[in-house]
């Protein structure tokens, strides 16, 4: 490239100006002293000064280069971090690319020198005269130099020619000989040089770097690193200068750290969900319920299991794992990812939602926590009065199930939410169902089942991962806990709820209109002796015909907060209601069942349909990414493109997917992954979403181009798929990256793998 | 199990359960902030104000090792006009602050961290890219 050369040039051409400039002092200075001013070798030696001083500063300064990662640091990322990750800068999506010489993806504006084999931070240009990296630290030094040499030179022409013109009758002597010489050679590099500085002058003024320019970053596009003319000249030339990384190890200050630690009270501690995109506020009382949550996080973590995969097993599964990990709250749990669903538009709790949400409107940004990620729910403005009703049906359930692993409780939520979420064509009513689905997660069938209606524009889709809700929402009650092999029974029926496209979800924030809007529901529950053996009576939030059945519940009543207390009351009268109407139940169970069309008769969920999947709930963190290879960028957009078309008919079932503008495949997908997928709907315009163990399926990737303002930030949703999100923190991976999902998207990448995954699936892998 | 010894010396003795590492926040340009995000490895160790006020502290500091203001007027001009030997006497503003910084991890670290089983680490010692959190085993709850 021309500025590339006239880089080299310029650089070859200092050392030579130096020695022109010694030459034109001997021969010039004295005379010019005389005849102008005693001013100009003032002048000149300044500016001489000035050029070495900025010289010597851009070659021996450390250009910002970033140490090597520890290795505990990218023990997360290595093997299976996807190449690239997204993040988002001033709203544009700007891509961060795993460096493997160092073990961390590059900051933005940061580049691998392959000369210095560094990577150096804002990195400019490696310079082949001052054998040096041009970066953040040095880069004034840089500019002020050509700056400063290109000053010089026109003034070491200008007092030459003076000098010339001055002497133009003795040409032929020494002096003049040597001016006119060392005026050849300055005005000869003076074109590089300006060529240069001009150059630089652009960039310093557009804020760029000259790798950005060269490589054609921002082209066509917005620079998100600009700070207006001004502000980009008075970044270069007047910020502080930025420290160096490359320390001395020094002597780290010694800390006492000795157990026994302290920790947080738990006991009393309130968890205050604020749900947002409906404003659903709902305060959960949780003891020890973060513990539980993460359990739960951890529990619900699983790799994404295709469709197909057994359900039932995986429920057992989990119900294993719940149990013999130590949850504490299990209840709290539950509630919290009900509300967590509820909010569409809070960060995703899971990281790998994070990573592949490009962005959300109220997401401030990027999340890339190699930690599993706490679920936050913005609030809204629901009135807590429909959250506390949730909360409470929700305690209800769950309180028998305090003392249980998590998934008991989960799907009692689930049931409440979706349904009166429905009823209010919320967008929580998406999310909602994507909870329930959640819910119905261990079998994965029943998640899709719910999809429909969750269709709302929740794009908050991290709640519902399958992995938080998964134990929980293969039972409501304790009952599943004891059976599990009611839990099919419970996705059956989860399906079968779904089935009602407006009745059948039970919001537990919503009161009143829960009230009736559950009695169908629950009298699809009472049916379920009736109904195929699938279908277990224990339905999520319906539950009340089993607890109530339940009477030495294992339940302690005595952590409960009123609000549980009240709630647990309500559900005991809804079900008195309820069995009065089971009679009433049947006929519109068929109702449901053609309203979702994802139901076959509505229990039959098919697993393909749901699969949730996707966002592993908190647990699924993005740094760890699924084992692929190489880039995982298109695996999203494979599983996306598989998913979606897997499940046409989850479109159908009255999906309101929120945005899914660009993407039918999308809010198919998001019908099937519960959770997960009702925020990839409402993240339509944000980009792709992607839950993270999911991302396959996850139909944001292929979407992305609508949010992104520039042409990076589809590639970037696209490449967001890295699902390291999928990974749990504790670096299983909840979503195996294999369950990318078999279908073949247009990945970008030239190569494409093809590895059988767990349940015998095949995924692509782009390398 | 009473004991006070050094960090070096806990290291042995004190197994680390794991590592947490807090991303830079990037969200408004390449400012040097980190995500105030609670990580769920920290739920059952400190409380969430606790870490996000340190998170939010640090921000707030480096925010202020990085401000285009009058300080970093001077010393550019100051530093021109000398060509640049005053680096050679005197720290930069962006090293006072990072000395306050440290300082300030140091006390955090001794005062709430520590007491916790969880070691704060400065982020320059990784480029500014990330605060490592280390979770140390906490024997007490070992069963």
């Amino acid at each position: 490239m021309l500025f590339k050369c006239l880089l080299r040039c310029a650089a070859q051409q200092t050392e030579r100006i130096l020695i022109v400039f010694v030459l034109m002092c001997v021969s010039r200075c004295p005379w010019l002293t005389k005849v102008i001013s005693p001013a100009v070798p003032l002048y000149n030696g300044l500016v001489f000064l000035f050029v070495l001083a900025n010289f010597s500063m851009a070659t021996f300064m450390d250009p910002g280069v970033y140490p090597r990662a520890d290795e505990d640091e990218d023990k997360e990322d290595d093997f299976r971090a996807p190449l690239y990750k997204n993040v988002e800068i001033k709203g544009i999506q700007v891509r961060m690319k795993w460096c493997a010489t160092c073990h961390f993806y590059r900051p933005p504006r940061c580049s691998h020198c392959s000369v210095c084999d560094n990577c150096v931070e804002d990195f400019d240009h490696h310079c082949p005269w001052v054998n040096n990296c041009i970066g953040r630290r040095n880069y004034r030094y840089f500019f002020l130099f050509l700056l400063s040499l290109s000053a010089h030179m026109v003034g070491v022409f200008c007092f030459g020619l003076i000098f010339v013109l001055d002497h133009r009758e003795t040409l032929g002597a020494l002096h003049t000989t040597v001016t006119l010489v060392v005026m050849c050679i300055a005005g000869l590099f003076f074109i590089p040089v300006m060529g240069l500085t001009g150059f630089h002058m652009v960039l310093v003024a557009r804020g760029r770097t000259t790798n950005e320019q060269v490589t054609g970053k921002f082209r066509g596009g917005v620079n998100p690193f600009t700070k207006g003319c001004c502000g980009n000249v008075e970044y270069v030339l007047c910020s502080p200068l930025a420290p160096r990384y490359m320390l001395d190890p020094r002597k780290k200050p010694h800390v006492k750290i000795q157990p026994p630690f302290i920790r947080p009270d738990l006991s009393d501690r309130q968890i205050t969900i604020k749900v947002s995109d409906n404003g659903i506020h709902s305060t959960i009382i949780s003891s020890k319920s973060k513990s539980s949550l993460d359990g739960l996080d951890d529990k619900e973590t699983q790799p994404p299991l295709p469709p197909k995969a057994d359900r039932y097993n995986q429920l057992k599964s989990q119900m294993t794992s719940s149990e013999g990990k130590n949850h504490r709250n299990t209840s709290t749990t539950a509630a919290w990812w009900c509300f967590s669903s509820l909010s569409g538009k809070t960060h995703p709790s899971t990281p790998a939602m994070y990573k592949f949400r490009p962005s959300f409107g109220t997401m401030p940004k990027v999340h890339y926590h190699t930690t599993e990620e706490k679920i936050v729910i913005s609030d809204d403005r629901k009135p807590s009065a429909i959250l506390e009703e949730g909360v409470r049906g929700h305690d209800y359930r769950s309180e028998p199930n305090l003392d249980l692993p998590e998934y008991a409780n989960a799907p009692l939520h689930r049931t409440f939410q979706s349904s009166p979420l429905q009823l209010d064509s919320d967008p929580i009513n998406s999310r909602t169902l994507s909870l329930k689905q959640g819910h119905g997660r261990p079998e994965k069938g029943q998640l899709p089942a719910l999809e429909p209606r969750t269709v709302t524009s929740t794009p908050y889709k991290s709640v519902f991962s399958p992995n938080n809700l998964s134990n929980r929402n293969g039972s409501l009650s304790y009952d599943s806990l004891l059976n599990p092999s009611i839990s099919p029974a419970t996705a059956s029926e989860c399906m079968a709820h779904r089935g009602v496209p407006s009745v059948g979800f039970h919001s537990p924030y919503l009161s009143t209109k829960m009230c009736h809007i559950r009695e169908p529901d629950m009298q699809r529950q009472q049916v379920p002796p009736t109904y195929s053996p699938v279908i277990s009576p224990r339905v999520v939030g319906r539950q009340s015909p089993h607890l109530r059945d339940r009477d030495p519940s294992p339940v302690r009543y005595d952590n409960l907060s009123q609000t549980i207390m009240a709630s647990i009351q309500e559900r005991k009268e809804k079900e008195e209601r309820e069995k009065r109407q089971m009679h009433h139940g049947r006929s519109q169970t068929h109702i449901y069942a053609q309203d979702s069309g994802v139901f076959d008769g509505g229990y039959g969920l098919p697993a393909n349909a749901c699969y949730p999947d996707g966002p592993r709930g908190p647990g699924s963190r993005g740094p760890t990414p699924p084992a692929y290879g190489g880039s995982r960028d298109n695996l999203m957009g494979v599983g996306l493109m598989s998913y979606g078309q897997r499940t046409p008919v989850l479109r159908h079932a009255g999906s309101t997917l929120g945005r899914a503008p660009r993407t039918s495949p999308t809010s198919l997908h998001t019908d099937q992954s519960s959770i997960n997928s009702s925020q990839s709907r409402t993240t339509g315009p944000e980009g792709p979403y992607r839950s993270p163990a999911h991302q396959p399926h996850s139909p944001a990737m292929p979407r992305s181009p609508s949010y992104s303002r520039q042409k990076l930030s589809y590639i970037s949703a696209h490449e967001r798929i890295d699902s390291p999100q999928a990974m749990k923190v504790n670096g299983q991976m909840d979503c195996h990256p294999s369950a990318q999902g078999a279908a073949l998207s247009p990945s970008r990448h030239s190569n494409v793998k093809k590895v059988t995954g767990v349940g015998g699936t095949t995924y692509e892998i782009s390398v | 199990m009473a004991e006070t010894h050094s960090l070096q010396d806990m290291r042995q003795q004190t197994a680390i359960t794991a590592k947490v590492f807090i991303q830079r926040d990037y969200s408004s340009g390449t400012m040097c902030q980190f995500q105030t995000k609670f990580p769920s490895e920290l739920e059952n160790r400190i409380d969430k104000q606790q870490f996000e006020e340190t998170v939010r502290a640090l921000n707030n500091m480096y925010a202020e090792a990085e401000k285009l203001g009058s300080q970093s007027y001077i010393e550019g001009c100051l530093a021109c006009l000398t060509a640049y030997t005053v680096f050679l006497c005197m720290e930069t503003h962006y090293e006072k602050v990072l000395k306050k910084i440290a300082k300030y991890i140091q006390e955090q670290n001794d005062k709430i961290y520590a007491p916790r089983g969880l070691l704060l680490t400065d982020p320059i010692e990784r480029g500014l890219r990330v605060v490592e959190i280390t979770i140390f085993e906490d024997r007490s709850l070992t069963r």
